[in-house]
């Protein structure tokens, strides 16, 4: 049951999104998307991290006793973790500061987990860092979207070059939590429904 | 890269992490020490004392009392119901789906759930004490037909098997390829309940099915092989009618077969019609023997059912789902009982067609698989 | 070090203002997951409450007493969780001795509650404003309570709501996800009464 990298890509990034089909990683996607140079620190982070924790823990598949397997997998995430945390740290200090502790909440991620325990569990290093390289893509892709809506909107600016040429009053309730939650139920209601029309005519 | 603090970090991890699995070991050893606990079985006719903080299922599955389960404890079969009157604890949030109002007056509990922390007062149903463990060799396994296996085991010297006919086994199955656990599943007994020194089982290949695979792929005859039981109640009843309508599909023929034999071996007068599903003519099987039995004894008819016979089978028989048959040759259910063994959709469809002749739930029994 | 603001503030502002789902995002996963039945939501919110309470006063003594005197605060990450396992496992075991009635209503929800982002979360914030005890006490129990609030009103709609007719795709996720949209909008309305953040 060998899946071509291209497959592996697509459903990544689109037919099994882990942020909008899935609804994983959900805490982190909403809390550092009020700007996008936030969201594609994290984003990128997570990639890392969901990619080389499903190498490693892929290749160390058979291994790992059944009975401390969860334990192992969370060391192995920590570690990666801690080590995106320092780099952020030394190189991207004020970004660091603004991401404060979701930076460390990677490792309770529901993503890494899940891709570890359901593919890399079962199947070679190689596409399975090719599979959490692109879980972590999809999200920072979802990431990207909201967080494009809540700065334009809410501070007139992308990656914090103005872009508000009409004088556009900023929508401040943008850059507050409720936002982002009602972004990311409308873009999970439109997926949905896409997804139920489809299944439809395809007389599932 | 300073090497100092990299051994700093190893070492602070490796004692905290040491510190932390003494402290849960020790709270372990404390907190789940429940001790000796008594069970007292039946009103005392049995009374047995297990170490405590297990679960009832595996506290008494040690002591060679074996409680239905097909979900090893997961909470998700709802077959090791047992009554506990005292001992238990308040019911558990994974039980309450499976026991019904009825059965919690009667204080049933799953015994996958039941912890055994104090002394306990149990109700646990004769039958259950005939199950045992048993060891078996492996001495036939035949193709039956190109998915279905015959096996055949034989019982360890000296020890003998006493089941009904239509009762099952529970097969476990060992570590094999990247499977670690072992698993078990239930089959019907397909062997003469008069022979007690051999069993025989009928185990089709499903796809990607643990057992089934284990079978038909690493399993060899002279292994050794563990079995579990005899359980069920799907068994002869027969009081008061005068005849049997027995239908079965693929491997659902077993128990069947097994009652069959049971009839006339017993000398019993009632007339057996056997409404056997299938496929193809390749899905057929033991048709010789039962062309046999019929030639023998006058009182069993044979009727197998192909759906999609293929044109080179040039099958004479009956055509179309068993449920045609059935449909057309049973006028009503007069005197009559049916026992069924097959797939839940089989069942349902054949199921609906008796009770509209006029078969209850007191007259209709049925293995679902 | 730690802030000068009095514990009380803290508690009832990590409830109101500064709300571990609403305003935070944390727990997201199990507050999604677990919300469609008031009864058990209300059996995951205690149990994530006590949870909260115990685990961020035991991580601020080993945060306190081990990892800042053994200066080895880049692994604290590890050792938080290595706690939040052990502690779980532990408080399960006790539960099922001495508080059989507890432990039959909130046993199952344990193991969820160890990977629940909430409970490392509030450890983690906790060592960032740098709080004392006391605070971490009052922080965390706030925390709780104002997670189990959420959880048990989103719980609350959407039991009424089950029947209802919705168009397609909303029902589930998206729904859920609206409604505390919503909730968070609310609670803006009492910002300003008390800042920790």
């Amino acid at each position: 049951m060998s899946e071509k990298p291209r497959d592996i890509i697509k459903r990544n990034l689109f037919s099994e999104n882990q942020v909008l089909r899935g609804i994983l990683g959900i805490c982190s996607s909403l809390a550092v998307t009020n700007t996008m140079k936030n969201s594609l620190v994290m984003g990128l982070g997570l990639s890392f991290v969901t990619a080389l924790s499903s190498l490693t823990l892929s290749a160390m598949r058979n291994a790992i006793p059944h009975r401390v397997r969860m334990l192992v997998q969370t060391l192995v995430i920590a570690v990666y973790v801690i080590f995106v945390d320092l780099l952020l740290q030394a190189y991207l200090p004020d970004i660091s500061k603004q991401l404060g502790p979701y930076v460390g909440l990677i490792i309770t991620n529901c993503i890494i987990m899940g891709r570890a325990e359901a593919y890399a569990q079962k199947n070679p290093p190689v596409p399975s860092m090719l599979d959490g390289l692109f879980a972590g893509l999809g999200y920072t892709l979802v990431l990207m979207i909201i967080s494009l809506i809540r700065e334009v909107l809410g501070f007139g600016s992308i990656f914090g070059m103005n872009v508000n040429l009409i004088g556009f009053e900023t929508w401040t309730i943008m850059i507050m939590p409720p936002a982002a939650f009602f972004i990311i139920g409308g873009l999970i209601w439109w997926l949905s429904a896409r997804a139920a029309k489809k299944a439809a005519l395809t007389g599932e | 890269m300073d090497f100092g603090v990299i051994i700093k970090a190893v070492i602070s991890l490796a004692l905290i992490s040491g510190a932390l699995s003494v402290i849960i070991s020790i709270s372990e050893s404390v907190l789940n020490n429940y001790g000796t606990c008594e069970l007292d079985i039946n009103n005392g006719s049995k009374v047995l004392s297990v170490k405590g903080g297990s679960s009832l299922l595996s506290s008494l599955a040690n002591e060679k009392i074996f409680i239905p389960s097909a979900c090893g404890g997961k909470a998700t079969c709802g077959l090791c119901k047992v009554a506990v009157l005292e001992g238990a604890g308040p019911l558990l949030l994974t039980e309450e789906p499976y026991i019904t109002q009825e059965e919690r007056a009667q204080h049933m509990r799953l015994s996958c759930q039941v912890k055994v922390k104090t002394n306990m007062k149990l109700l646990i149903p004769d039958e259950l004490f005939n199950i045992k463990e048993y060891i078996c060799e492996l001495v036939g396994m035949d193709d039956m037909t190109y998915d279905i296996k015959r096996l055949r085991m034989k019982l360890p010297l000296g020890e003998e098997i006493h089941f009904k006919a239509g009762q099952f086994m529970q097969f476990y199955t060992k570590p094999y390829g990247k499977v670690k656990e072992e698993v078990f599943r239930a089959y019907s007994i397909s062997s003469k309940a008069s022979e007690h020194d051999h069993l025989e089982l009928l185990i089709r290949l499903v796809p990607e099915g643990i057992c089934t695979t284990y079978v038909h792929t690493a399993l060899k005859v002279g292994d050794k092989v563990r079995l579990s039981g005899p359980y069920g109640d799907f068994y002869l009843r027969g009081e008061g009618c005068d005849e049997l309508i027995m239908i079965a599909g693929g491997s659902g023929l077993a128990p069947i077969r097994s009652l069959v034999y049971d009839v006339i071996e017993k000398g019993l007068p009632h007339k057996m019609r056997f409404f056997f599903g299938a496929n193809t003519l390749r899905d057929l099987y033991y048709m010789d023997e039962f062309a046999q039995i019929e030639k023998d004894y006058p009182q069993f008819t044979f009727i197998p059912c192909l759906a999609r016979p293929e044109p080179e089978d040039n099958w004479q028989g009956q055509t179309g789902f068993v449920t045609v048959a059935l449909e057309e040759q049973v006028d009503n259910a007069e005197k009559k009982e049916a026992y069924l063994c097959g797939s839940p959709g089989m069942l349902n469809a054949c199921i609906t067609i008796l009770k509209n002749k006029g078969f209850t739930d007191d007259t209709i029994f049925f293995d679902k698989f | 070090m730690a802030p000068n603001i009095n514990p009380l503030i803290i508690f009832l502002a990590s409830i109101i203002t500064s709300n571990m789902v609403l305003s935070n995002f944390l727990g997201m996963c199990s507050y999604l997951s677990v919300s469609s039945e008031y009864k058990t939501a209300n059996g995951l919110g205690m149990a994530v409450t006590l949870v909260l309470v115990l685990t961020t006063v035991l991580n601020w003594a080993v945060y306190t007493y081990v990892i800042l005197p053994l200066e080895i605060v880049y692994l604290q990450y590890i050792i938080f969780i290595m706690v939040i396992a052990a502690l779980v496992q532990i408080l399960e075991m006790g539960m099922d001795r001495y508080t059989p009635d507890l432990h039959a209503k909130l046993g199952i929800f344990l193991p969820l509650i160890t990977v629940n982002c909430a409970i490392l979360g509030v450890t983690l914030f906790m060592v960032i404003r740098h709080y004392n005890f006391i605070q971490s006490l009052l922080f965390a129990l706030g925390s709780g309570l104002g997670w189990w609030l959420a959880i048990n009103m989103l719980a609350a709609i959407r039991e009424k709501m089950a029947n209802v007719k919705l168009p397609p795709g909303l029902k589930g996720p998206g729904l859920s996800f609206i409604i505390t949209g919503i909730m968070a909008m609310a609670f803006i309305g009492f910002s300003g009464i008390f800042t920790i953040q």
